[in-house]
């Protein structure tokens, strides 16, 4: 940076602070934690750093901001906090400059100047976060993945997946993969699809399900469609949904004497 | 090009190992036909683990035997379908309701024993 710039720049140091404060001062932060006093700490130090870093240069080389930024995404500040105090920063920097008499020439160039500075490091903090977010969402996604369709092996022969949220057709597709590739795995002549934990089912929740049970059946093995609690019945029939092709019991438990039936194996009690 | 259908007492086993093209499946169609003609067979188990494509035609066609053999007598399975095959088979919407299917060679059998006794 310039040094007849950042001469001013400290000239100025109180009058910028003084600015800051004032425009910092309001900003709203309702998602965060945060008590007043933690919040004007945090904005002296990002003041602080700032000032620091227009005498130190570059930012990228050293990473005392870039930890500060961290830090303040982390205590769940939003990304705005830090965009805005950047941006704020650049227009009083600005502001004070020009409130000394210079010529046009030297103005602009300080103005330029501060933009080079200022752009690099708003990008990196944009850049930064987005990404954190994407890690944190790709993340939270396989985790959902995982926990989405499991195929259970039970007894020999018989296998349960048990269904539990809304199911839309991308988990559908999932769904049935998972349902398909068990069945050769475990060698399943029963499947047991449970529904229990599915709020609502609709046409189109029913239409996976048929389509899910029809590739089963294509494959060699049986569905049986268990957990159907009173209302989804209701809702079956008074949408005019067909489940006829395939057996459904109201419980897991039922549905389960039923697949012991069909692979001719009993559950004996020991006397 | 042939698919070679064997007879096992009073079964007909075939085993589809290669790719199936249109000819190849009109072929075994009149094949299949032939031989339960000629043998008496009851019971027809069709093997399907090799194959991992199927297309619309391929699916009729095999609904066809199915309903044909089960015309001259002879009861038909499908063993072995791979998952890839069902999906296939689910979104061209066929979902063959009226063949029997099984896992394997040996399920199939059990099947046509128990579905012809029965």
């Amino acid at each position: 940076m310039n040094a007849e710039t950042m001469n001013v720049i400290q000239m100025k140091r109180s009058r910028i602070k003084e600015l800051w404060e004032q425009e910092l001062g309001g900003f709203k932060t309702e998602t965060s934690a945060m008590t007043p006093h933690m919040y004007n700490e945090l904005n002296r130090e990002f003041l602080d750093l700032l000032m620091n870093h227009v005498s130190l240069g570059d930012i990228s080389e050293d990473g005392t901001l870039e930890r500060f930024f961290d830090k303040v995404l982390r205590a769940n500040m939003p990304l705005e906090y830090i965009t805005q105090g950047l941006q704020t920063y650049r227009r009083i920097i600005l502001e004070v400059v020009l409130e000394e008499d210079l010529n046009k020439d030297v103005a602009i160039e300080i103005y330029r100047e501060v933009d080079y500075w200022m752009d690099p490091i708003l990008n990196k903090v944009v850049t930064n976060s987005s990404r954190l977010w994407e890690r944190t969402v790709s993340i939270q996604k396989s985790a959902l993945l995982e926990l989405s369709a499991p195929l259970i092996p039970v007894f020999q022969h018989i296998s349960v997946m048990p269904l539990i949220g809304t199911i839309d057709t991308e988990r559908a597709k999932l769904i049935m993969e998972n349902l398909l590739e068990g069945v050769i795995q475990y060698r399943s002549q029963v499947v047991l699809i449970d529904i229990t934990g599915v709020p609502v089912v609709d046409t189109m929740v029913a239409h996976h399900i048929i389509q899910a049970a029809d590739a089963v059946r294509l494959l060699g093995s049986t569905c049986i469609l268990v957990g159907i609690r009173p209302e989804i019945a209701q809702t079956i029939v008074s949408l005019g949904i067909d489940l006829s092709l395939f057996p459904t019991r109201s419980t897991l438990q039922k549905g389960m004497e039923q697949a012991l039936d069909i692979t001719n194996q009993q559950i004996v009690k020991e006397k | 090009m042939r698919i070679p259908i064997l007879k096992l007492h009073e079964y007909l086993l075939i085993t589809i190992q290669v790719e199936l093209d249109d000819q190849t499946a009109l072929q075994f169609q009149e094949d299949l036909l032939n031989k339960i003609h000629d043998t008496g067979a009851k019971g027809v188990v069709i093997d399907l683990t090799s194959v991992d494509m199927i297309d619309s035609f391929i699916a009729k066609v095999l609904g066809d035997v199915v309903r044909m053999s089960k015309l001259m007598g002879a009861q038909v399975v499908l063993t072995g379908i791979q998952p890839a095959v069902a999906i296939t088979l689910i979104d061209l919407g066929i979902s063959m309701r009226e063949v029997p299917t099984a896992l394997d060679l040996e399920q199939g059998l059990d099947k046509l024993r128990l579905e012809l006794e029965g």
